[in-house]
């Protein structure tokens, strides 16, 4: 069974959005994945959404999720994971053969919230790391053994903001495009070292949806539909104790999974657009080499500018990475559209202080 | 439904319910898990997939909490995913693993359900504040009791239920929890003892209400070819539902619940039921209140009417021994209800009792099918699944029909987290929500004193709060704004005696709130707020009412202008029409957002493990637990090997380790607090190991020369009598 890509909308990436309630950040998103796959809500079984209360700001957040997408009454659920996890399990849901149509939503408000560190400090286990100092300590040590055991250098993580904010500038969805030498990189403020302030995404708003069918008709109807050829998950060690920081054991699970239902057996040869997680400048590197990419970076990878130059969208990092692959294969990427791509895969990671990973493969055509 | 997709349930595990247990959440959950895994004869390795249900993260305390229980629910370097529908999770959480399975993607799935309430103080039910819209609704200080007690007096004035008639409910879930072994609040009560409890918000009394829990359950999916390998006699997911309504819960009639009778019927659809009262065995709808129950079976009955249940409670049908069990389990009122832990019990129930193994619980009769309900959020969303026996197989005996409590593993009682080294936090989470466009000229109006809504062009319907778009009508575009009256009728209503911590007001004083529907709108269209100058004892539904606002200097543009509602009197204008009004235009100064933060704090116990390791390192040791097959010492000490799921003893496999011996594996330098505020002085926070140790040890390093610190670094670990990993000190 096929699973389509039949529309897709996304409203952002803004530093702030005032002016835009939550739920009209996300009805605009939906709006446009709805015009775009030629549907009205009201032919939408059901919808999964990718959220996470203390982002909100809800307890049960899931509540919050039917209206802005026009799904009330209907099948819906809330999955805490990257936009690229709600993808994978609406995936599933549509093969059961079940369901036929589906929306997949993931927002960001995170100007909503006036102490993102705070939040994400209380998502570490309180016995044994949750400290009175930055959340992002994690990272320093990631970063530290990642360099030690690799081939890797400081200089080379500092190349990947420089190339992810200058690919920015030619993407007009992504606010933190710009020049930045490398020496301003490593020479900026140290948050937890090695880690510079520079190395870390900044946090943005955006609100991201798909459309997801199985139906001929469906697909027939959609502007320029796509299709999900391979969808994987994993997840490291919750217990920080006993996880290897250095590496990424949730992506090579997730990635393996995902190629081997897509058929891709060399992924830097198979795929013409490669999307990597870049919330610390580090983790793009350790991706890559997870998911088997060897060398670091190439034009192919993260041509949007990553969350470097989009922001920290939270759930909603893996739907901008993969909203920008379904534009590079309909070849609507407009100054950034890479040449002649057919096929595609984003990486998405949930963020400190997690390893939980999920690999998308998308084709221009059906695969069988 | 065909076998090729066809899911079977082929072994389940959990620990006691209890209102406080000393495990921590990932402990409470390996314990089920490794049950669950015994029961189906199956190890970690044989899982393809792990989901987890739990809602929502203010309960256990952790942002982020399907993170955090990873490891505890089995789910480490496998496809593992966290779901969530509210209270309606724990039925949800067998839906998704269906998906998981029924895909053709994995052959087995392991669904596990946790939820630890008790760390959240002074009272888990202040989480609830949380639940309600953060701008036009928080700011009255609801809880979930309150929006029970509305839904519940809503379906007494509809249905013409008296509050000894839905106390019978709470009377059969009590009894039949006598049989469970899990069960938390098991008891043969009576009517009289329910009514003769306090009530806490009128209609609601402390025994119409489950308790709040802590607890975890777990069980294993699997496709039809790995269930008949594995299970003699498993039961099959034939049919699933699951329907989520607006979260505009004042804009519905709260009496019947239209979401748990769609998901039912496309339940009922996949299974091939045309006629469930017949065709369906026993039932298992969710009853954290007693009335919840009737409530949720006149949506499984699909019947609007509510006739039909009625006749059933009264006749005696519900009984364990009546025609039409409901709850055999002794479900949320008996079992007790940590929320998804409770709804994956039902599903575990009917595994039993298809299965035979239900022991002292078993119903009478040839058990074909059986149904489980849950339901949550702001009554809005039903779970449904069906399962039916696998007629012709053999019952096999298994650890669950002779199960008593004291066999169940974890969920060990504590009266007070003081009893055991603890860790205290209180989060400093702030919000400033924007009110958006539609909002904006809403809450100006509440500074004009006036009640605003929007005028959907496409249905009609005026919307209260006001919507920039209508939910209804494919999303369409709504511009036309207007002043209403600030009249209406009172819809349903509770007399409270509780504030929104569940701590009692004390002195007589009760809160009085209404759902109002508004002059102007139409039927079901209305908002939540107070009312006053009225003795409690006159509040009626359908009575009328107009708003009293504070005076206008000390109005703010929030939902509290509105002081609260009076009884209409004499010489009230009430053929005030609607007014069309210019929407405010929003610029930097008119577009503004509401305050707000999490008030809840949090007692955590350390749990087995980390209760060995700070009362071990008081007395300056530091312990590993050793595997069963003495190979490998894990630190820090832990109850269960996350790669193998097996139980480990912390206290009988504890070995020694040399606290000076560590050598630092990671390390980094931070510069910011957890606010992100620059700190006074960097502090150096480290990973240490110890040699031929699996496990690390994360602490502060003390030294006056940070950046001489380096990997190899031998340090040593510095006894301390504190509790939590601020105190966890290397030198």
């Amino acid at each position: 069974m096929n699973v389509a890509i039949l529309g897709v909308g996304f409203c952002g990436s803004f530093p702030k959005s005032d002016g835009l309630s939550y739920r009209e950040l996300i009805r605009r998103a939906a709006t446009q994945a709805y015009a775009d796959a030629g549907i009205e809500a009201a032919e939408l079984e059901g919808a999964v959404s990718c959220e996470e209360d203390f982002i909100s700001g809800y307890s049960i957040s899931d509540e919050y999720v039917p209206d802005q997408l026009g799904v009330q009454m209907k099948s819906v659920y809330t999955i805490c994971g990257d936009f690229l996890h709600g993808l994978s399990s609406a995936t599933m849901q549509l093969k059961t053969g079940r369901f036929k149509l589906l929306a997949v939503e993931s927002y960001c408000k995170a100007s909503n919230i006036l102490n993102k560190d705070e939040v994400l400090n209380f998502a570490y286990d309180p016995v044994w790391n949750r400290f009175d100092v930055t959340p992002n300590y994690l990272a320093g040590i990631e970063m530290q053994q990642f360099l030690e055991r690799s081939e890797y250098s400081a200089d080379d993580v500092a190349n990947v903001v420089t190339d992810a904010k200058a690919k920015g500038l030619s993407n007009s969805l992504a606010p933190y495009g710009s020049h930045l030498p490398k020496n301003e990189i490593l020479d900026g403020r140290s948050v937890a070292s090695p880690v510079t302030e520079a190395m870390i995404a900044k946090p943005a708003d955006a609100a991201v949806v798909f459309v997801l069918g199985t139906q001929e008709a469906n697909i027939k109807k959609a502007r320029k539909p796509v299709f999900i050829s391979g969808t994987g998950w994993s997840s490291g060690n919750s217990v920080l104790e006993r996880r290897d920081h250095a590496t990424s054991t949730g992506t090579v699970d997730a990635a393996k999974m995902a190629f081997l239902e897509a058929g891709v057996s060399d992924p830097k040869k198979d795929l013409d657009a490669i999307y990597v997680s870049d919330l610390y400048a580090h983790r793009a590197l350790i991706h890559l080499e997870a998911m088997g990419i060897k060398g670091g970076l190439n034009e192919k990878i993260n041509p949007d500018g990553g969350s470097i130059s989009t922001g920290d969208l939270i759930e909603a990092n893996g739907g901008a990475r993969l909203y920008d692959a379904v534009l590079q294969l309909r070849g609507e990427a407009g100054s950034h559209q890479l040449p002649n791509v057919k096929r595609a895969a984003a990486q998405g990671w949930r963020g400190l202080p997690t390893d939980s990973c999920a690999v998308v493969v998308i084709d221009q055509e059906r695969r069988s | 439904m065909s076998s090729a997709n066809r899911v079977g349930v082929i072994g389940a595990g959990m620990t006691r319910f209890v209102r406080r247990a000393k495990e921590a959440p990932g402990e409470l959950a390996a314990k089920a898990v490794e049950m669950a895994l015994k029961d189906a004869g199956l190890t970690i390795n044989d899982i393809d997939a792990v989901i987890h249900g739990t809602a929502p993260d203010a309960f256990d305390g952790v942002h982020m909490k399907g993170e955090h229980l990873i490891a505890g629910s089995g789910g480490v370097n496998k496809p593992y995913m966290r779901h969530f529908v509210g209270g309606g999770t724990g039925v949800f959480s067998p839906i998704h693993g269906w998906m998981h399975v029924a895909s053709g993607k994995f052959k087995t799935c392991l669904v596990v359900c946790e939820e630890k309430m008790s760390p959240c103080v002074p009272h888990p039910a202040g989480a609830f504040l949380t639940i309600f819209d953060h701008t036009t609704e928080q700011p009255l200080k609801l809880t979930l009791l309150h929006i029970f007690a509305i839904e519940m007096c809503r379906f007494m004035h509809k249905y013409g239920y008296t509050e000894e008639e839905l106390a019978r409910i709470s009377v059969i879930s009590k009894k039949n929890a006598l049989g469970h072994p899990a069960a938390q609040v098991a008891k043969e009560t009576s009517v009289e003892e329910v009514m003769a409890s306090p009530v806490l918000s009128w209609p609601v009394k402390r025994l119409d209400i489950s308790p709040t829990s802590d607890g975890a359950v777990a069980i294993v999916l699997a496709n039809e070819e790995v269930t008949r390998k594995h299970c003699k006699a498993p039961a099959y997911i034939d049919g699933v539902g699951f329907r989520l309504d607006t979260a505009y819960w004042c804009t519905r009639d709260l009496a019947y619940p239209e979401y748990v009778a769609r998901a039912a019927g496309d339940a009922y659809k996949m299974a091939g039921i045309s006629n469930p009262e017949k065709e369906i065995d026993f039932w298992e709808p969710y009853d954290p209140f007693d009335y919840k129950a009737l409530h949720h079976m006149n949506g499984l009955l699909q019947d609007p009417t509510g006739k039909r249940v009625k006749e059933l409670l009264l006749s005696g049908a519900f009984e364990k021994d009546g025609s039409h069990p409901i709850c055999p389990s002794g479900g949320a009122l008996g079992v007790g209800n940590p929320i998804a832990a409770t709804g994956l019990m039902k599903i575990a129930e009917l595994y039993f009792q298809l299965t035979g193994q239900a022991g002292a619980r078993q119903l009478k009769g040839d058990l074909q099918r059986g149904i489980a309900q849950a339901w949550g959020d702001l009554m809005q969303v039903g779970t449904v699944v069906i399962m039916n026996a696998d007629k012709g197989t053999v019952s096999k005996s298994t650890l669950w029909k002779e199960m008593t409590k004291e066999n169940l593993p974890g969920g060990t009682p504590i009266k007070d987290v003081k009893e055991v080294p603890y860790v205290d936090y209180k989060p400093e989470i702030n919000y400033s929500w924007d009110n958006g466009m539609a909002l904006t000229t809403y809450l100006e109006g509440f500074k004009a004193g006036k009640i605003r809504g929007s005028k959907c062009p496409s249905c009609g319907r005026m919307m209260i709060p006001a919507r920039a778009f209508c939910e209804v009508c494919n999303l369409k575009e709504v511009t036309d704004y207007y002043d209403l009256p600030d009249t209406g009728t009172v819809k349903t209503f509770t007399l409270s005696n509780v504030d929104w911590d569940s701590s009692m007001l004390g002195d007589g004083k009760v809160n009085i709130f209404a759902v109002i529907e508004i002059d102007g709108t139409q039927e079901n269209m209305g908002l939540v707020h107070r009312i006053k100058d009225v003795d409690p004892k006159d509040v009626k539904v359908g009575m009328r009412v107009k708003a009293v606002w504070k005076p206008e200097e000390e109005r703010t543009g929030n939902v509290m202008d509105l002081d609260y509602f009076r009884p209409l009197k004499d010489g009230d204008a009430t053929d005030v029409a609607p007014t069309r009004i210019k929407p405010v235009e929003l610029n930097p100064v008119t577009a503004k957002s509401h305050p707000g933060r999490i008030p809840l704090d949090y007692r955590y116990t350390a749990g087995i493990a980390g209760i060995k390791f700070y009362e071990d390192l008081a007395q300056g040791k530091l312990t590993g637990t050793l595997s069963d097959d003495g190979k490998t010492i894990h630190i820090p000490p832990t109850q269960f090997d996350e790669r193998k799921m097996c139980s480990m003893d912390v206290i009988a496999n504890a070995k020694e380790i040399d606290p000076k011996s560590g050598k630092i594996v990671g390390y980094t330098i931070v510069t910011e607090n957890r606010q992100g505020e620059e700190l006074a002085k960097p502090q150096v926070i480290v990973q240490v190991g110890f040699d031929g140790v699996h496990g690390t040890i994360f602490g502060k390093l003390e030294t006056d020369n940070p950046e001489g610190v380096k990997t190899g670094l031998n340090v040593a670990l510095q006894p301390t009598k504190e509790c939590g990993p601020n105190y966890v000190l290397f030198k």
